[in-house]
């Protein structure tokens, strides 16, 4: 990395975050917390993350991390069931929580001063979750709503649904988080409670707290709470090798709507820091290229120059546990083809898998990057949420400067390398949105 | 354990004194209102820069032309064709969008501190200095028609087009902001250049800004390029008169879809009405307040019907529409709108304990601080305050008037408002639910 230093100088300007040091301490138990202070304002986020999501349900039982998500509202030892969001809402706060393939994390942004109780009464209903079936029936029923309406009813995402269910053979990135319906409809409370004591373990436990808050004061709340908890074992989480695609693939959905939609997804290696920092840190780079930002390349050339398209995008994410499926769309607008989408599509990515990028936008994209991270830090919940997943994936909140500089060490030839190697059409999935017509009446009585 | 830690809250609360950020005004000679909250925590600069030019403006049959007119500004300049003008901004991460909304125009720019001055100087060549190209004009255009036929995937497309007619009939209010196929083929590049030289005026304009800056700093940035900037616009953002709802009650459409969309709607109150204040802290019991308001205790976790059911209204220069929206299994609304119903007549009879009242009092004030603890949260409510006019210590007396609502104000704005016979119904989903 030293070699290039010469070439980061020029960017470090652009690098001046606000960010105060993390402060981390580990618990005998496993619970890890993280705590970045910030006394501009007397709010504080609280994040507890949780080594558990998608990627851990076993066939037959997909949408359980989720349907778990859930259940975490429904009631302790010593709350009611609603009552933990109540007493949030009363501090004036607000709690919520989400779940991905890789984890699960429950959040609330709270006037700093209430910091201690948040803990405390997180720390309640991870020991003492009461798991009624009674609640658990209500809540199934409120999960396969959400599922109708971001899902079933909406005709671009089932058919990113169906794209990645194509596009991976052996990772759970294959199943959508929210779980098919055939499962969901087949899960029990048991389940519910197998996967609660198998998964919710101190030692999967990582506290972020990111706001008006002390260090010490902290640290002696978690490790009164979540720190006292009886220690028990983890198994190593479900991470298998993907087998590498023997060609080209390609998913029909036929569907109610207006216009057609094309994907691509492409499996890629996120980022392993110390294994893969060039090629990872490459590759994002290459799709900010691609897609980030007012002069973003499938902007330019596929929606204005070609008019194949009338929005396009991509995207990467680096921060998983190995692998990433790695995507392309375009929204077609009257009268653009699938075929011609396709085809300057991947003339695109053959033209730059040969040639180095642009040097004005090459330069441009790693300004965005470091840019966003500035911005990024304007927000106290995309900060926490930034932490939590580098140390839930197991890649490390310490690491998140590195990444910066990985960035800004990027060479030209970098990008096109990425490319040449990974965002080949036989190691691809595409995904077609053909639309049925939507019938429509009525209006008026 | 549980009961002594609410004790101890309801002693700090009572005592807990919301620090309000505060808030710089000056007007530029050319009536440019400039609002300042400076944060100096991370370095960048978020502001907003809103004009009366919203939707309502539209000429007749020309729906969506404000919404068209903002996506012109921003595409390229006089100076800079769509490429260089897109090259310049990526080149210094100039973040720079446009919107409409029914009352006006914005322009949002979000730079970091260093690059304050190219991104004032991007965002007054975008609003002074367009550049009306006839094709970039037609590419928008016509992706403008790509766009709003996309959009007839969604139920609410379909619902807000039926609320439009029930609330809005013959109004500025009552057509959808980005317009609709035939109105969009209708305009022509010259309707922009018109509605831009009649509304797209400084005086009277607000510049919202939150940011590492200092207004001393900030003026001198913008006048260099904003000094051009002159006049009033033609049509006053006071001018509108208040909306007449048909009589009709009722509307229903048949989309193939899971779930059916039920909106129940009527005309909610302005942002100059007396009992706004009221109005907030009764909302937020009915359905504002997310988890804990009675809409989502009866329709989802008592009976799981839905995911999410939510009451919100659109306050604005006049009367903008008071909604309530829910989705759920088409073969279940019959049994939601019962509920809702019921919840709704509660209110209106005046079931509201002054526990109900303190609870969502307590999350409003409380969460005060949450609403404004990013840049571009606190350059949007700056912008509010100053297009709707107001006054300097708002944020200051937010707190105060909220907690001065009383039972008494909460229960007479819940007869007058929530009566379930004055709300109309519009269902959009799968033929099933035509009962």
């Amino acid at each position: 990395m030293r070699k290039l230093l010469w070439f980061a100088a020029f960017f470090l300007s652009f690098a001046t975050t606000a960010q105060a040091a993390l402060q981390q301490a580990s618990f005998k138990n496993g619970v890890n917390l993280i705590v970045e202070e910030d006394h501009s304002a007397p709010v504080a986020m609280v994040q507890v993350w949780l080594k558990v999501g998608g990627r851990d349900e076993v066939p037959g039982k997909t949408g359980l991390a989720h349907v778990f998500e859930h259940m975490m509202f429904k009631g302790s030892k010593k709350l009611a069931a609603g009552e933990y969001s109540k007493i949030i809402s009363a501090m004036g706060g607000s709690d919520n929580a989400f779940t991905s393939t890789d984890y699960t994390a429950y959040f609330e942004t709270v006037p700093a001063a209430e910091v201690s109780r948040v803990l405390k009464m997180e720390a309640e209903r991870f020991a003492n979750l009461k798991l009624r079936d009674k609640d658990f029936q209500s809540e199934i029923k409120v999960i396969m709503e959400e599922r109708r309406m971001r899902t079933e009813d909406d005709a671009n995402s089932r058919m990113f649904e169906e794209l990645s269910a194509a596009s991976l053979r052996l990772h759970p990135y294959r199943n959508p988080v929210i779980g098919w319906m055939q499962d969901l409809e087949a899960l029990t409370i048991d389940d519910v409670k197998a996967f609660y004591k198998k998964h919710y373990v101190p030692a999967n436990v990582t506290v972020v707290v990111v706001g008006d808050v002390n260090f010490q004061q902290v640290k002696k709340v978690v490790g009164k709470t979540f720190g006292k908890m009886k220690a028990r074992k983890v198994e190593p989480r479900f991470n298998p090798t993907e087998p590498e695609p023997l060609g080209a693939k390609r998913v029909i959905v036929e569907l109610p709507a207006q216009l057609p939609m094309v994907a691509v997804t492409i499996p890629v290696p996120s980022w392993q820091p110390g294994k893969n920092d060039k090629e990872a840190a490459a590759l994002a780079l290459a799709t900010e290229i691609l897609a980030g930002g007012k002069s973003a390349v499938l902007n330019r050339v596929l929606v204005n120059e070609k008019r194949v398209a009338s929005a396009a995008g991509a995207g990467y994410d680096p921060f998983t546990m190995g692998l990433d499926l790695w995507y392309a769309y375009g929204a077609l607008g009257v009268g653009q083809t699938v075929s011609s989408f396709e085809k300057s599509f991947w003339a695109l990515i053959d033209e730059m898998s040969k040639t180095l990028p642009d040097k004005r936008r090459f330069a441009a994209a790693k300004r965005s990057v470091i840019a966003n991270a500035v911005f990024a830090q304007d927000s106290l919940y995309l900060r926490a949420k930034h932490i939590g997943i580098l140390e839930t994936v197991g890649i490390g909140a310490v690491q998140q400067d590195k990444w910066l500089d990985l960035i800004r060490a990027v060479q030209p030839e970098d990008v096109r390398d990425a490319i040449a190697r990974w965002l080949k059409p036989n190691r691809a999935t595409t995904g077609v949105l053909q639309p049925k017509r939507v019938a429509v009446s009525g209006g008026g009585q | 354990m549980i009961r002594v830690w609410i004790f101890v809250l309801g002693l700090m609360l009572s005592s807990q004194a919301v620090a309000a950020p505060v808030v710089q005004q000056k007007t530029l000679d050319n009536g440019l209102n400039i609002l300042l909250i400076e944060a100096h925590n991370v370095p960048m600069v978020a502001m907003k820069l809103v004009v009366p030019a919203g939707s309502r403006f539209d000429a007749q049959g020309k729906a969506g032309s404000a919404a068209l007119l903002s996506a012109m500004l921003t595409d390229h300049t006089q100076k800079h064709d769509y490429q260089a003008w897109a090259a310049k901004l990526d080149d210094a991460a100039i973040r720079l969008g446009s919107g409409v909304d029914k009352d006006t125009m914005s322009f949002s720019l979000t730079v970091l501190r260093e690059a304050l001055d190219e991104g004032v100087q991007a965002l007054s060549e975008a609003v002074l200095q367009p550049g009306w190209q006839q094709k970039r004009f037609e590419f928008l255009q016509k992706n403008a028609i790509s766009s709003v036929i996309k959009a007839r995937e969604e139920a609410t497309t379909y619902a807000a087009e039926e609320v439009n007619k029930l609330l809005f009939p013959n109004h500025p209010y009552g057509h959808a902001v980005s317009g609709n196929v035939q109105s969009l083929k209708q305009i022509q590049l010259k309707d922009l250049k018109l509605m831009y030289q009649q509304q797209v005026r400084p005086d009277g304009a607000v510049l919202a800004v939150s940011g590492d800056i200092t207004m001393d700093a900030l003026v001198a940035a913008l006048k260099p390029y904003l000094n051009g900037w002159k006049g009033k616009p033609v049509h006053a953002f006071s001018d509108i008169k208040q909306p007449q709802p048909s009589t009709q009650q009722a509307s229903f459409v048949t989309l193939d879809k899971h779930q059916a969309l039920v909106e129940w709607v009527r005309l909610g109150p302005s942002r100059h009405h007396p009992d706004y204040k009221a109005l907030l802290v009764l909302n937020h019991m009915l359905g504002g307040g997310g988890f804990g308001s009675r809409l989502m205790e009866e329709i989802r976790e008592k009976r799981g019907l839905v995911y999410g059911v939510y009451s919100f209204f659109q306050p604005l220069e006049t009367n903008g529409a008071y909604t309530i929206r829910l989705l759920t299994k088409a073969d279940q609304a019959a049994e939601a709108e019962v509920v809702l119903r019921d919840v709704l007549q509660g209110l209106a009879d005046g079931h509201i304990s002054q526990e109900d009242l303190d609870k969502s009092k307590r999350n409003l004030v409380g969460g005060f601080a949450q609403r404004m603890d990013s840049n571009r949260e606190r350059a949007g409510l700056l912008a509010m305050m100053g297009v709707y006019k107001r006054p300097l210590n708002y944020l200051q007396n937010w707190t105060k008037s909220v907690s001065s609502v009383t039972l008494a104000d909460v229960k007479r704005v819940a007869k007058q408002y929530l009566q379930p016979k004055d709300w109309k119904r519009v269902l959009v989903g799968p033929d099933v639910m035509q009962q």
